[in-house]
């Protein structure tokens, strides 16, 4: 192997690996032909000074579940799409939420909060004294302000 | 109550207009989270809401007079409720059902979350609770009934 794993066992005896982010795609790639065919669950976590982000594998066979951990400074990460397509709207959705960039993703933009919205929601650092406000246009595009006469 | 020329008519027929539309109250399908549940339940045939004279649920703002806005509006959810009650004909009422919908309710200090669907579109009754049994929904239909034939108490 050509790449560096830190194995450990989680609190319910599930298998977790912790690698570093430019060997993510090998393991990844080396666990699905393992046998670990299907991407359950993408999430992060933010710790201030780093993001890390979680991958949850399923075996659909055998049913055994891992969990692969890696972690990122200045919000990047390559992206998984290549490897299992059910990361498209996930990885979305942590973008949206958390501002993680996938590189490589086909079509990264937000899933949930309109276009336009400012800031990432789910970070420690987003500021929720700043109230946004969504109107739609006449073309039913949404847009977002900060001036509360202007929309809800 | 005047005697002789048409006024007498006239207010006897607002009466039998005001009875007939309160009696057959078309409400929209419109439900956003778990208040929908029990606005389902109202519909169904344990509490049927058509004994007190409020018709089966419609899916299109245009064949409909009543939204009861069940559940959580989030901010990207207001502008599109906004355009099914414009889409809806007069005359035309609002239900706030759930305590989301009346002030945010939990998720009141969210970010995302609407501090009342009054903001959006005028309410005419609210119906408290987290959720509201079915049978508060009930009353609430009834008491907005009331309200269409000009007997509330305010």
């Amino acid at each position: 192997m050509a790449y560096e794993v830190k194995e450990e066992k989680s609190k319910d005896g599930r298998k977790v690996m912790r690698i570093e982010r430019d060997h993510l795609l090998e393991l990844l790639k080396d666990m699905k032909n393992d046998g670990f065919d299907s991407l359950s669950l993408l999430t992060c976590v933010d710790y201030r000074d780093r993001i890390e982000v979680v991958y949850h594998l399923t075996n659909s066979k055998t049913e055994e579940m891992l969990v692969v951990k890696s972690e990122t400074r200045d919000s990047r990460m390559p992206s998984v799409t290549s490897l299992y397509e059910s990361a498209n709207w996930d990885e979305r959705e942590q973008y949206d939420m958390m501002g993680v960039v996938f590189e490589g993703h086909p079509n990264l933009k937000r899933i949930l909060l309109p276009e336009g919205w400012v800031g990432h929601p789910l970070r420690k650092d987003y500021d929720l004294s700043k109230v946004q406000y969504v109107n739609m246009d006449d073309e039913g595009n949404d847009y977002v302000s900060f001036d509360p006469g202007d929309g809800w | 109550m005047k005697t002789g020329d048409s006024g007498f008519i006239t207010t006897t027929m607002d009466k039998a207009m005001e009875w007939a539309r309160s009696n057959s109250i078309w409400p929209l399908t419109f439900g956003l989270a778990c208040c929908a549940i029990e606005m389902m339940a109202v519909q169904a045939s344990r509490l049927d809401v058509s004994r007190f004279g409020s018709e089966v649920f419609r899916n299109s703002p245009r064949q409909s007079d009543l939204m009861i806005v069940s559940g959580t509006v989030t901010k990207k959810m207001a502008p599109r409720l906004r355009r099914l009650y414009d889409e809806m004909p007069y005359p035309k009422y609002v239900i706030a059902m759930g305590v989301c919908v009346i002030q945010g309710g939990p998720y009141n200090q969210g970010y995302s979350v609407v501090l009342g669907v009054d903001r959006v579109v005028p309410v005419d009754v609210y119906v408290p609770g987290c959720p509201p049994t079915p049978e508060a929904l009930t009353n609430g239909i009834i008491l907005l009934q009331k309200k269409i034939r000009n007997e509330t108490e305010r």
